[in-house]
């Protein structure tokens, strides 16, 4: 037996073929698919591309930013209304995946992956699917689980653009550097009014099976300065909720012993 | 950037070579960088097939019942392999060189023994068929109790992992159960010491993680010939393990090695080789069989996990009188080269140090993991790691700066190792000097003054009169009611007297072979099984070198003293240097210094 690999003009025509075969898998740009179908993989033996080019454009919409699921690493960091992703995406891999992983990718890579769906998460991000459907990617992220029948097509993903570069925070943390894998990644939305934190977003990858928001972290300093009071509460209830997971980069002890001091440095750095 | 210190031991050098110390271009480094370095996987053969295999799931389980049918009939499909294809199913690496029996099936008969022991194989036109058909297998097993832990598998209630050795520890000398070491009297030293100080070290297994994962392609050649383009590391042990799991002749074995894509040691055990050949005789096909990134981590051997325990004599002013170990070397599933990797941590033992009492038992046991191998130094650099993270423990507990506790305590020309050896050509003292002076690690003068030359000899050249022991025969770590892993004693805890014998070795001359009358004693380790002889007691101990080294003191009853004394302090005792100069403390043949 050999792979098939089928290409459709449309993400419906895409969805529909999906959903008829159980034994196809959508290919983004494949870093995950096909190293895969390297392995031998026995779970699938087709796979379908989407040759339309709506699906690599990103623009504008008022205080959105619109993604195409098929955007590359590499191509969002050549785009100027990406910048604030910019530090999310370049933690992706090394330049030959950025080069090919996409957007829509990262949205289903398996922990301890997921860098660039955290920092989509901290940004409020909507994902918008086949059928023209939106979710919000918190909801998506909770309900993904590769064994449960056949996933939505995803076509963009829409997010928050912080008001100012000094809103929006980036940290991925790994042993190896630069193209380690995350220990975990920390993204954090900090809009500010009048020097208080308001509508506060923190979301952490690699320390739950998705990418998650902290939600306690974001109430210790919604409404408030961010200052070391401040910090030092969000840091005291960076764990809550989480039950991080043992892997081959580090064990679930290990990651909750630094999780709190990384989420300090990261909004340490947002202070000054 | 390189600095030669040619200054320390000027006078034994000849200053002639011709590559020591020069750049030089090493020779596959143009083949590597413009991509021409053949590898096995660039030979390309028309009709090649892909064989994979079926393998374990579990841990440890009886094979019930093999079905292959469904395999058979999948497309591409042109031999499925199992158990009773394979000529000689059982074989051990070391087995060409007479070391151990034969442990290992090529594939699993009657049972598997780890997570990922080889059941199946299959071969087929394609990988992905290969793999489709391996899918298809159907295994019954029953899953059995398995074991993990190296202490826990001496147990007596222990699984047992391998039928080849029931007791789940490799057979020592054909009589105990572990690999002895015994210098001295290390119970009466402890009793004597001014402090003790205990840790237990462990590492986990590595894997080599090669860039070129094992593997080779198998195709016939005229003349009734296989030719087998291989990335193995030990060419000659696998052109030998084949013809003898294959039960064919040598003679019909061409074996193509060259370039090896990152081996460490991770390419000497014969994996991919039978299998591929077998295959290729079969079916007359090429063969290739390349394991993938999964197999590369899962399956091929690692560096074995190691424990150590280790208990430390010490005097206040920071001698090291007595070590005592135990070491469990974790040799997976099958033998392998764990059974050499014990005898060799054992000549290491008690590392770059003199240490007038030392006692050792190392364990090579079988546990229900991935069988363990050869990588950089196996055998050495577990126990290095333990008995210097030991040292750093022991400057701690007697306030000594840890650069001058190990000056204070390196071996020296003339002094006398735990295996009865000569201590020759020392440069540890040197090398720490310079690596403090160079890191700007502050040290005494005094241990600046310190030399390899001087100190040595004298009583630190005296084999002790030593405590000898029965413990640990083979067999007796399992017997009923043992609840020490191990021997069925710890050492630590005092020996039963019964059992306790002393002894006292004739040492055999500095750097003349050991008279044929007095065989290599039992404990000592060596190479390869000595026979179980005991060394013919002496009470007279006897200083190699004695005549070369007018300035030392003998130290004539001590064969009548419980424990010898410790080495005196360096800065104490007179010099005496038991070695004559002679221009050649650099072995010109290996370009190192001589043993
Ligand atoms: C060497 C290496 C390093 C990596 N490093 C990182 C890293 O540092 N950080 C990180 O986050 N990830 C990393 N990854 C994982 C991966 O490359 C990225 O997550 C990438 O974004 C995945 O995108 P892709 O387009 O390549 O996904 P694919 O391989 O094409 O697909 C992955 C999964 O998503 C599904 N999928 C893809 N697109 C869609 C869509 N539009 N709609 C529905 N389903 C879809 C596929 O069916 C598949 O199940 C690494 C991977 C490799 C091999």
């Amino acid at each position: 037996m050999s792979i098939n690999s089928l290409v459709c003009s449309s993400a419906t025509e895409a969805a529909r073929l999906l959903g008829s075969n159980p034994r196809a898998r959508y290919f983004g740009g494949g870093t995950l698919v096909m190293r895969a179908i390297n392995e031998g993989d026995q779970s699938f033996d087709t796979i379908i591309r989407i040759n339309d080019p709506e699906l690599t454009q990103m623009q504008i919409a008022g205080n959105r930013l619109v993604i195409g699921a098929g955007v590359t690493m590499s191509a969002l960091l050549r785009h100027r209304d990406a910048g604030f992703l910019h530090a999310a995406a370049r933690s992706v891999g090394g330049p030959a995946i950025r080069h090919m992983a996409t957007v829509g990718g990262n949205l289903f890579a398996q922990s301890p992956y997921g860098d660039f769906a955290t920092a989509l998460l901290a940004l409020d991000a909507e994902v918008i699917v086949a059928d023209g459907s939106r979710m919000a990617l918190v909801d998506f992220l909770a309900r993904r689980n590769p064994s449960s029948g056949p996933t939505p097509v995803v076509t963009q993903v829409s997010v928050n653009r912080p008001a100012s570069a000094g809103d929006f925070w980036f940290l991925k943390v790994s042993r190896v550097k630069p193209k380690g894998i995350s220990v975990m990644s920390f993204a954090a939305h900090l809009p500010r009014a009048a020097n208080q934190l308001q509508q506060v977003r923190v979301a952490v990858g690699a320390m739950a099976p998705t990418p998650v928001r902290m939600l306690s972290v974001e109430q210790a300093l919604e409404g408030h300065a961010l200052d070391a009071a401040s910090i030092e509460a969000a840091a005291r209830v960076a764990l809550e909720g989480l039950t991080p997971p043992t892997d081959a980069i580090a064990t679930s002890w290990y990651r909750s012993e630094v999780a709190p001091v990384h989420l300090k440095r990261l909004l340490t750095g947002a202070m000054r | 950037m390189i600095e030669f210190r040619k200054d320390l031991f000027a006078d034994e050098r000849d200053d002639n070579l011709n590559e020591v110390g020069q750049p030089t271009r090493r020779q596959d480094i143009l083949g590597h960088v413009t991509g021409r370095s053949p590898f096995f996987d660039d030979h390309q053969f028309d009709g090649l097939t892909h064989l994979k295999c079926v393998r374990s799931p579990h841990h440890r389980a009886r094979i019930r019942h093999v079905d292959t049918s469904a395999a058979e009939r999948m497309p591409g499909v042109h031999r499925v392999l199992t158990e009773r294809d394979i000529p000689v199913n059982r074989n051990t690496l070391l087995a060409l060189i007479n070391f151990g029996k034969d442990d290992e099936p090529v594939l699993a008969s009657g049972q598997v023994n780890y997570v990922g022991d080889p059941v199946v194989a299959v071969i087929a036109d394609t990988e992905r068929q290969a793999r489709d058909a391996c899918a298809a297998v159907r295994v019954d097993y029953e899953v059995l109790p398995h074991v993990l832990d190296p202490e826990e598998a001496l147990l007596p209630d222990a699984p047992v992992v391998n039928e080849t050795y029931p007791n789940n520890s490799f057979d020592y000398h054909e009589k105990y159960d572990h690999q002895k070491l015994r210098f001295g009297d290390v119970q009466s030293a402890f009793a004597t010491a001014d402090k003790i100080v205990e840790a237990r070290y462990q590492m986990s297994p590595i894997e080599h993680a090669p860039t070129e994962t094992n593997g080779c392609i198998a195709v016939a050649e005229t003349n009734d010939r296989i030719a087998c383009y291989t990335s193995t590391q030990a060419l000659f042990f696998s052109l030998g393990t084949v013809a003898k799991v294959l039960d064919i002749s040598t003679a019909r074995l061409h074996f193509v090695g060259g370039t090896v894509g990152g081996g460490f040691g991770g390419k000497v055990d014969t994996v991919v080789e039978p299998l591929a050949i077998l295959g290729c005789l079969l079916t007359g096909r090429p063969v290739r069989f390349v394991y993938d990134r999964q197999e590369e981590m899962q399956v091929s051997s690692p560096r074995g996990a190691e424990r150590w325990y280790i208990k430390d004599g010490v005097m206040n002013d920071g001698r090291i009188v007595a070590r005592e170990f135990r070491g469990y070397f974790d040799g997976g599933a099958y033998t392998r080269l764990s059974s050499y990797a014990v005898i060799k941590g054992t000549a290491h033992l008690p590392g770059p140090y003199t240490i007038p009492n030392v006692s050792s038992n190392v364990y090579g046991v079988y546990t229900n993991r991935t069988p363990a191998s050869a990588m950089r130094g196996f055998g050495i650099t577990g126990v290095d790691f333990a008995i210097e993270c030991q040292m750093d423990r022991v400057a701690e507990a007697v306030g000594m700066d840890p650069v001058e506790l190990r000056l204070l305590n390196a071996y020296r020309d003339g002094d006398m190792k735990a295996h009865r050896r000569e201590a020759k050509n020392c440069a540890l003292i040197e090398c720490m000097q310079v690596a403090a002076e160079k890191s700007g690690w502050a040290i005494s003068d005094e241990f600046k003054k310190l030399s390899s030359l001087s100190g040595g000899g004298g009583e630190r050249a005296i084999i002790p009169h030593t405590v000898t022991d029965e413990h640990g025969k083979i067999g007796s770590s399992r017997a009923p009611g043992n609840t020490i892993p191990g021997s069925g004693y710890q050492p630590a805890a005092a020996p039963s007297l019964a059992a306790a014998a002393s002894t006292t070795y004739t040492a055999a001359p500095a750097a003349s072979p050991m008279p044929a009358s007095a065989p290599a004693p039992t404990h000592a380790p060596v190479s390869s099984q000595p026979p179980a002889t005991q060394a013919p007691p002496s009470r007279t101990p006897v200083r190699p070198g004695a005549s070369s080294a007018p300035g030392g003191t003998v130290n004539a009853d001590s064969a009548t003293r419980p424990a010898t004394p410790p080495p005196s302090a360096p800065a104490s005792r007179p010099a005496t240097s038991a070695r004559p100069r002679n221009n050649n403390r650099f072995s010109s043949l290996f370009g190192t210094r001589r043993r």
